[in-house]
């Protein structure tokens, strides 16, 4: 998948989990956490996702802070 | 382990103190008790049981079974009363034999802030609004030690129900004015990421959370001893108990202070019998 991608998919994964977003959200700089639109009961969803998406297991030493700030944070750690 | 004029270790992880050590544990806490009024933060004093349901609602049970202690009571029936009487009460290794118990419905209080937010159930703020508390607080753990790990201790919490800027705001205020409090007394101290103590962590969503969103940081005395605690908490307790503000689940962050922590601290750093600076 391109970046762009990957990108897109990320943003729909958390859509789909917050129908009441404001239009271009999330943008990929939206604090995920802080704004509540990635719960800790969905993160562990969303890394199963992820492996779909990457095709290959999440190396769980990557689980450090601020990787799910953002949308650009998620790639930054994951997919880059 | 520590010995000290005033204190008394009860070998069932709890402690005694009197005189001097007593009169400390006092001036902390309203050392604390004067941070908090930083924030007109208005003072609760709660029972020692919390009800079951309260704890329910935040998953409490399921995150922390380990550390609860439960006041249990005998089943009332006299015929019960009757098996308990004639009986063995407690035999000689000190094990209460309770023949029937009647159901369990609270819980010692395990942090001093849950009432908090239970008391505040429904509520919606149109202003960042703080409370503190000092509860006397229950943690079953495999191993105590005098001060630094009881059943039971002293909590005192300061509590920020505010927007998330508010909160973050709030917690910022309270540790610079830590800092300030320990760098006058002089203790050797550092803030550290930390984890609460999730049962069975690899199973629970909320510690993978905590491992990518760190909520919780301790102030470790002499890198080893938590005497404090800052904890965001986010929408958590909002949701759980609707407390509301701008048409939002509130957000909550809170510094806690272990009170005989803290006279442990005072214990090591200055010498069993002081003089002791003023906290």
């Amino acid at each position: 998948m391109t970046e762009d991608e990957i990108r897109d998919a990320l943003r729909a994964w958390i859509a789909e989990r917050n129908p009441d977003l404001p239009p271009g959200e999330p943008a990929d700089d939206t604090p995920l956490i802080e704004r509540r639109y990635l719960t800790s009961l969905q993160v562990a969803d969303l890394l199963l996702y992820m492996e779909q998406l990457a095709r290959a297991p999440i190396d769980p030493t990557r689980m450090k802070p601020g990787v799910f700030r953002s949308i650009d944070a998620i790639h930054s750690a994951f997919f880059s | 382990m520590i010995d000290a004029p005033g204190l008394r270790w009860k070998g069932n992880g709890q402690s005694v103190l009197s005189g001097p050590l007593l009169d400390l544990a006092e001036r902390l806490d309203r050392r604390f008790l004067s941070l908090a009024a930083r924030w007109d933060a208005a003072d609760h004093r709660f029972p020692t049981f919390i009800a079951a349901t309260v704890l329910e609602r935040i998953d409490w049970f399921r995150s922390f079974p380990q550390l609860a202690t439960f006041p249990a009571s005998l089943d009332p029936d006299e015929a019960n009363l009757a098996v308990f009487t004639d009986g063995e009460p407690v035999d000689g290794e000190g094990r209460v034999h309770p023949s029937g118990l009647a159901p369990i419905r609270d819980v010692l209080t395990p942090a001093a802030c849950y009432h908090l937010y239970d008391h505040h159930e429904g509520q919606t703020f149109d202003r960042p609004r703080y409370f503190t508390t000092h509860n006397t607080c229950f943690r079953r753990e495999d191993h105590y030690v005098p001060l630094e790990r009881q059943w039971s201790f002293s909590m005192r919490e300061i509590v920020c129900m505010g927007t998330a800027t508010e909160t973050r705001s709030f917690l910022d205020e309270a540790t610079t004015e830590v800092d300030r409090l320990v760098a006058g007394i002089g203790l050797p101290v550092r803030w550290e990421q930390a984890s609460d103590p999730f049962f069975q962590p690899s199973k629970n969503p909320q510690y993978l959370m905590q491992q990518v969103d760190p909520t919780k940081y301790e102030l470790l005395f002499d890198d080893r001893l938590a005497i404090a605690s800052t904890n965001v908490h986010h929408d958590h307790f909002g949701r759980a108990f609707a407390i509301g503000r701008d048409g939002e689940p509130v957000r909550t962050a809170c510094i806690a202070f272990g009170i005989e922590r803290w006279v442990a601290a005072f214990i090591h750093h200055y010498g069993p019998e002081g003089p002791w600076p003023a906290p």
